[in-house]
This record gives structure tokens, C-alpha cells and sequence, in this order.
């Protein structure tokens, strides 16, 4: 935390260092999760900044390792978000993805990792509102965790 | 059980014979005659090395997943377990191994003995293990003997062991033993563990994991972690898994294994028996097998049609949000 703050200060900006105190990591398919949160930002739509947007092509792309080495690099959580079930601009990618990130999903518990660290959700294009509620729900969670020290993964 | 060593021998010198098969695999006494290692038997005179008893512990499968492209056109002789036929099974599933190429013996079996557990008792090495039903005799080179029940010294897999005969075999070297009526899987000391609190979990994880070398036993050892040169675990671009030597890293080295061989490893075991520093790594598979089964009442390695869930899906799937 102290090293957190230490940077953004270096950086010339001044925040309070509750905001600082988690790193979220999102990981977005191109379609459909990147444009909803591009739409949420373009309307000015308030969310939590603790958030990192990876953008992939498709969360068929994403291997649960991703989410896993987040967590090992210091991530608080980890956020997953792609097309609706049927929307997948490739058809099907999104239908393969869910069954590794549910198996991720109740994985994660089993190695200390509190389950509201870790969600998959379908958030699309033209949801620039539900983006929004997903990530300030989600990020107030981790926020509420706090950061994880000293952990094993 | 000396019935069933006696008819893989006759199964494999009858294979030898008639040139049916190039080389057999089967088992058979170490150095030290109260281990035992896997033979690879070229001719009918030398069968009479194969040993069966309940220290056969290795799954010969790993050995398929190596030699099926090399050499090119070998037919293989190979023995199965109950658990090592799924990882067959899951071989045949992806096509990895040509069903036409392979002469499978499948034993019946009781329940592996952890030899592990035997050496513990003694100071000296154990220089042999007898079996006389169910009592288990162990004598070290001093001379020592101590006698063991069998069911005390089973591997925890076997004890929650719902399929102990073959499902794919070509002949078999017993009579099918009595099934249990309730195919529901067990899953042992996984439930103690999950009780535990995400801190609790942690620490032991950690405790667990700390003293990884990373010598890929678990790796070779395992039949259905067949990527070889091109895992991930080895290559540094992409650099998903670190040189550094922690807990972190050997964690994410062993969950690499754990997804890759998600869908297809049906807990035999092989990664546990095969780790030089005894971690216990059925607390990863097993626990992912627990959640797949729970998720889509799935088992590995049970059905030759069936594909791995993860080259598959259903719009359907009874999970996320819709």
C-alpha cells in the first residue's frame, strides 16, 4: 500500500490511499465487454479506478492460468467479463470459456483465494450501465477484502 | 494373485509368440525385490520377469503417451489397473494412441499397497515385502519384521476406489472382481480439507508447496500430460510460470499440470506416488475432479465416445450467468 501511494505521488497526482489500496485486473473480450466499458467511460459513468482492462479477443482466448498468474503477480481480483451466452462474435468461444472459468471459479476457494476475488460475468456491448454496476460491485467487494499480502498464490 | 501374475504371463508370451505385439509392458521387481518397476519385455523368453502383486503401483499408460509416435509403428503390449484404463481411455478419447497398435491386458485389482507407508515404519531399508491374504509382511536388511493388515496400508485412492476393473481391455487376467452398486465417487481427505478457513487453506497450501523442486516427475509420470517440448511449464515465452524458486511459482507450475489435464486425469494417482517430496497433489486433482463431477456430473476416462469437457460444450450448461 505504502509503495502504492508512493508511486502515484511520484507521479504527481494526489489520491487518498483507500482508493490505491487493491489492484483489480480485468480481462474483456474485444466485442462485447470492451465496447460496454468504452461506452460506460464515454458516457462519464462514475466506476471504481482500481480496475486494469486487459482486452483479448474472445474469452475462449482467456486460460484460467491468466487469472491465476494475476493473482500470483499481486492482483486483489480478478474480473472476467465477455459476450452473453449466444452473442459470441465467434460463435462459440464464449460456450468453452464458461466451463473452464466456472471449474476456475470453485477452484480458487480451495487455495485461499476468498471467492469474491474471482467473477465471470457477460456484460455487452450496449450494457454500459450494467459494466458499470459489475464493476462497482465487484471492486467494492475486493475493496472490502483489502489487498492480499503474504499469501501462497 | 498369483493367478493373475500367471495369466499376464501366458497373455503376453502367447503376444510375444505369435508377434501380435513388438514389446509388452508389464511389471516387474526392482533391484530391490520389495519395489517394483516397469519391464518392457521383446521376447517370450523373458516373461517369466513379469510380477504381479499389490506394489504395482506405476500406470503403465505414461509410458504410451511417449512411445506411441516412437517407433512409428510399434505395437505395444501393455498392462492396465481399474484407474490406469481410464487414463487409456482418455488417450483413446483425444486419439492419441492407435487402438490398433495396442494389445491391452487388464488385471482386476484389489487396492495398491503404499509402499511409502511400510518404510516409514522402520529405520532400515526394507529389503522385503510378502503377501499372504491380507497380511502384509515387511522384513528390512537388518532382519526386523513386522507384519501389517493390508487395508492400513492401501493408498487413499484405492480405499475411495469406485471402478477397480479395466474398462477397455483386450483380454483380461482374471475374472472381473464384485463392483460396488454405488458408483458415487468418494473423496476423502479433499472434504477435511475444504472445512478449513481461505487462511487455513493458504497456509497449508503453502506448507504443501514450498518444497516443489520441480523435477517434472509428476509431469512424466502423469499419462495425459502429453505436451513435452511445447509446456508452457518449460518454455519462457510465454512466461507464465517463473525460474524463481517460491511457493508462488511452484504453485503456478502444478496448476498448470492441473488445468492442462482437467476432463481427462481421473485421479489415478500416478503425479502423488511419483513426487520425490511427497507433496500431496491429489489435493489439487481431486478437488478438480470433485468440482467437475458437481458441475456437470462428469467422470474421466469412463466412455470411449465421449469427448473431454473441455474440447466441448452445452449452450445448456447449468452454470454462470445466461
Amino acid at each position: 500500500m505504502a509503495q502504492a501511494t508512493h508511486t502515484k505521488q511520484a507521479a504527481g497526482t494526489t489520491t487518498t490511499d483507500a482508493g490505491d489500496s487493491v489492484k483489480v485486473v480485468g480481462i474483456v473480450c474485444n466485442w462485447c465487454s470492451y465496447a460496454g466499458a468504452d461506452g460506460a467511460g464515454t458516457a462519464r459513468m462514475k466506476q471504481e479506478y482500481e480496475l486494469r482492462l486487459l482486452r483479448v479477443p474472445c474469452t475462449g482466448r482467456i486460460d484460467p492460468l491468466f487469472a491465476l498468474k494475476a493473482f500470483e503477480k499481486g492482483a486483489d481480483g480478478v474480473l472476467i467479463s465477455g459476450c452473453h451466452p449466444g452473442d459470441c462474435h465467434y460463435s462459440e468461444g464464449n460456450y468453452y470459456a464458461r466451463r473452464k472459468f466456472e471449474l476456475l471459479d470453485r477452484m480458487l476457494p480451495h487455495l485461499g483465494i476468498e471467492p469474491d476475488r474471482f467473477k465471470y460475468t457477460w456484460v455487452s456491448a450496449s450494457e454500459a450501465a450494467r459494466w458499470q454496476k459489475v464493476v462497482n460491485e465487484f471492486v467494492g467487494k475486493v475493496k472490502a477484502l483489502g489487498p492480499r499480502e503474504g499469501r501462497a498464490l | 494373485m498369483s493367478d493373475r501374475q500367471a495369466k499376464i504371463r501366458e497373455l503376453a508370451r502367447a503376444a510375444l509368440a505369435e508377434d501380435r505385439v513388438d514389446y509388452f509392458i508389464g511389471w516387474k521387481q526392482a533391484y530391490n525385490p520389495s519395489e517394483m518397476i516397469p519391464a518392457f519385455v521383446r521376447s517370450a523368453d523373458e516373461v517369466d520377469q513379469l510380477v504381479w502383486n499389490p506394489l504395482a503401483h506405476h500406470n503403465l499408460t505414461a509410458f504410451l503417451k511417449r512411445k506411441m509416435p516412437d517407433p512409428p509403428n510399434a505395437r505395444i503390449g501393455i498392462c492396465v489397473k481399474g484407474c490406469d484404463s481410464r487414463t487409456l481411455v482418455a488417450l483413446l478419447q483425444e486419439e492419441l494412441v492407435d487402438k490398433e497398435r495396442i494389445y491391452v491386458v487388464g488385471v482386476p485389482c484389489d487396492g495398491i499397497v503404499n509402499r511409502r507407508r511400510i518404510e516409514k515404519e522402520f529405520a532400515d531399508e526394507v529389503v522385503d515385502i510378502s503377501f499372504a491374504g491380507d497380511t502384509v509382511t515387511a522384513v528390512t536388511r537388518s532382519g526386523e519384521s513386522k507384519e501389517f493388515a493390508k487395508g492400513d496400508l492401501l493408498f487413499d485412492h484405492c480405499r475411495t476406489c469406485r471402478y477397480p476393473n479395466p474398462f477397455y481391455a483386450d483380454d483380461m487376467a482374471a475374472d472381473p472382481i464384485v463392483e460396488p452398486d454405488d458408483r458415487t465417487p468418494m473423496w476423502g481427505p479433499i472434504e477435511e480439507f475444504e472445512a478449513l478457513s481461505p487462511a487455513e487453506k493458504d497456509a497449508k497450501i503453502a506448507e504443501a508447496f514450498e518444497t516443489c523442486i520441480r523435477c517434472f516427475a509428476c509431469i512424466h509420470a502423469c499419462p495425459v500430460c502429453w505436451c513435452w517440448d511445447q509446456c508452457v511449464n518449460r518454455c519462457r515465452q510465454p512466461a507464465l510460470v517463473g525460474q524463481r524458486v517460491d511457493t508462488k511459482e511452484n504453485l503456478m507450475f502444478q496448476m498448470v499440470h492441473m488445468f492442462h489435464v482437467a476432463g481427462r486425469c481421473p485421479s489415478c494417482g500416478a503425479c502423488d506416488r511419483a513426487c520425490p517430496v511427497e507433496i500431496p497433489l491429489y489435493l489439487l486433482h481431486r478437488k478438480m475432479n470433485k468440482e467437475l463431477y458437481d458441475m456437470l456430473g462428469f467422470e474421466p476416462g469412463v466412455s470411449l465416445e465421449e469427448k473431454p469437457i473441455f474440447q466441448t460444450f452445452d449452450v445448456n450448461d447449468p452454470f454462470g450467468e445466461h
